[in-house]
């Protein structure tokens, strides 16, 4: 690995985390959202909007940028912003790049948030929502290829087919992250499912059943960036960003890459400079927040970062290592499957709480390490995460 | 079909070339490395010159989908879309609409089916070869 300039490594934390209620209609603008959610995050913090000099955030043209959370907030000289155009596969950087302005003296305090009302305006591949602006749709919309559950459902049936991952093991991860979002009283979805339950949902595209796909979501979450030293000084337990990583490039869309696989994602290639930065492997993370916007990719990426060798991402699920009281508790919180989906920073800010003690009936006992991570690389080919550990 | 295709700068002659039943590729100038879809620079070497080269339109189903849901007004489910790895440029998986009496196998070899809209846009579906 090349030598790096900036070792950021544990030099910036997350010392709050914020939320607005998760609903299906919040009634109220992404901007409205997001500004509840910022002040949440400072509050929690022990800090006040006069503190702020960063804003960021991740949209896809459906939500309120900095430059309006700012003045909304009477924030009137922010020292860095970022408003990062693109999906879930971008959630992580978002809170990466925030780490690097901070660990570089660019900003002091940025609140990394994201404000999404995913049901009641800009429903994903769905109604308020054109089709995306990329030179690929005009190889699949056509054939009525349109919407995220589709697209994952092609390689989740790839993956079927290569290694003989069964609906079953899709099943059992979606009962055991609602078995989770029992215990979560901010989760939308608490009623637990079986795997029966599962097997009878209505199809969607098949391999996928509703019961693999996730919730449409309003509402927003936010987390404060500063230096580690100032965490330290503030009322919460800080969170050290031990590492930030940023990955991607193949397409799996219709590709000018050699050898594009369908059953590998852009994490394959992240992980080892994510857990080097950090010091650490797979065998040293208690508690694992993984993007799960579909069931199978959260086991596609329990391959790709190590946690299980390549193809054995659905036995590893129905064995039970995922479950809260397994070697690897994932998605503690329900994830996007049963907690809400605000594209990724639910699980940033659900990897704080673990790490800091206060996740309630789902705390993973002793938790110190956690990786969080982002959509994998198959709609956009980039990927992001960040391992998180208690100071 | 219920979404036309907008061709950009980089592919409108790919699509022209379909419209008349050529399925084509492109071809490195200075490497021959095949690609798709059209892109101006080979990201083998990284060099512009190329030339289109006709392909026999075949390739492998990698996977499928059943689409149940309607995402795309108009369009009357369930159908299927078939992935499949074009056998002339194997890096590449394209996309369509699975022309056969029964589903998919998978690995199965296919053959483009082109599917006249007008006079200016054809699309590519994809049916068993030899079938």
């Amino acid at each position: 690995m090349a030598k790096r300039l900036l070792d950021f490594s544990d030099r910036t934390a997350i010392a709050g985390v914020g939320y607005t209620p998760f609903t299906k209609n919040s009634g109220v603008s992404t901007l409205t959202l997001a500004c509840r959610a910022v002040l949440a995050a400072l509050e929690d913090a022990g800090l006040t909007a006069d503190d702020v000099d960063g804003l960021a955030t991740h949209r896809v043209g459906d939500s309120a940028p900095p430059t309006l959370v700012a003045p909304a907030l009477g924030l009137t000289d922010l020292a860095w912003h970022l408003d990062q155009f693109g999906g879930g596969s971008v959630s992580h950087a978002v809170v990466g790049q925030a780490a690097l302005a901070v660990a570089a003296g660019v900003a002091e305090a940025v609140v990394c948030y994201r404000a999404i009302n995913a049901r009641s305006e800009f429903r994903m591949g769905g109604t308020g929502r054109g089709v995306p602006l990329s030179p690929e749709v005009q190889y699949q919309a056509p054939y009525g290829y349109v919407a995220p559950p589709q697209q994952y459902a092609m390689y989740a049936r790839a993956h079927m087919l290569k290694y003989g991952t069964k609906a079953e093991h899709f099943g059992q991860l979606a009962v055991t992250q609602r078995a989770n979002a029992a215990k979560n009283p901010r989760a939308l979805m608490r009623t637990p499912i079986t795997l029966d339950d599962y097997l009878a949902s209505r199809w969607i595209a098949e391999p996928f059943r509703l019961l693999d796909c996730c919730l449409e979501t309003d509402g927003a979450c936010a987390v404060v960036v500063t230096t580690a030293e100032r965490a330290r000084s503030l009322r919460r337990p800080p969170v050290l960003i031990s590492a930030a990583a940023w990955g991607g490039g193949t397409s799996h869309l219709s590709s000018v890459a050699a050898a594009a696989d369908p059953t590998v994602t852009a994490a394959a290639a992240l992980a080892p400079r994510l857990y080097a930065q950090a010091g650490l492997g797979p065998g040293d993370i208690d508690v694992a927040e993984i993007y799960d916007c579909f069931t199978y990719s959260v086991i596609v990426q329990l391959e790709d970062y190590g946690f299980c060798a390549k193809g054995e991402g659905g036995p590893y699920v129905a064995s039970g290592a995922t479950s809260l009281d397994g070697p690897l508790p994932v998605n503690t919180h329900g994830g996007f499957l049963s907690e809400g989906y605000v594209h990724g920073v639910n699980h940033v800010a659900e990897a704080v709480s673990q790490l800091r003690g206060d996740a309630g009936d789902r705390q993973v006992p002793g938790a110190e390490v956690a990786l969080s991570t982002a959509q994998p690389g198959y709609i956009l080919p980039a990927t992001s995460a960040l391992i998180l550990r208690r100071s | 079909m219920t979404y036309r295709p907008e061709p950009d700068r980089d592919s409108q002659e790919w699509w022209e070339r379909i419209a008349t039943r050529e399925f084509a590729v492109q071809r490195c100038d200075m490497c021959g490395t095949t690609r798709f879809p059209a892109r101006a620079f080979c990201p083998a070497c990284r060099t512009e010159a190329w030339h289109w080269q006709e392909v026999e339109p075949e390739g492998r189903v990698e996977s499928w989908i059943v689409n149940h849901q309607p995402f795309m007004p108009g369009a009357r489910e369930p159908y299927v879309v078939v992935m499949v790895r074009l056998a002339a440029v194997p890096g590449c998986l394209v996309y369509g609409n699975w022309h056969g009496e029964r589903p998919p196998e998978p690995g199965e070899r296919v053959r483009a089916s082109y599917n006249r809209i007008d006079e200016t846009l054809t699309l590519v579906n994809w049916t068993p070869a030899g079938g």
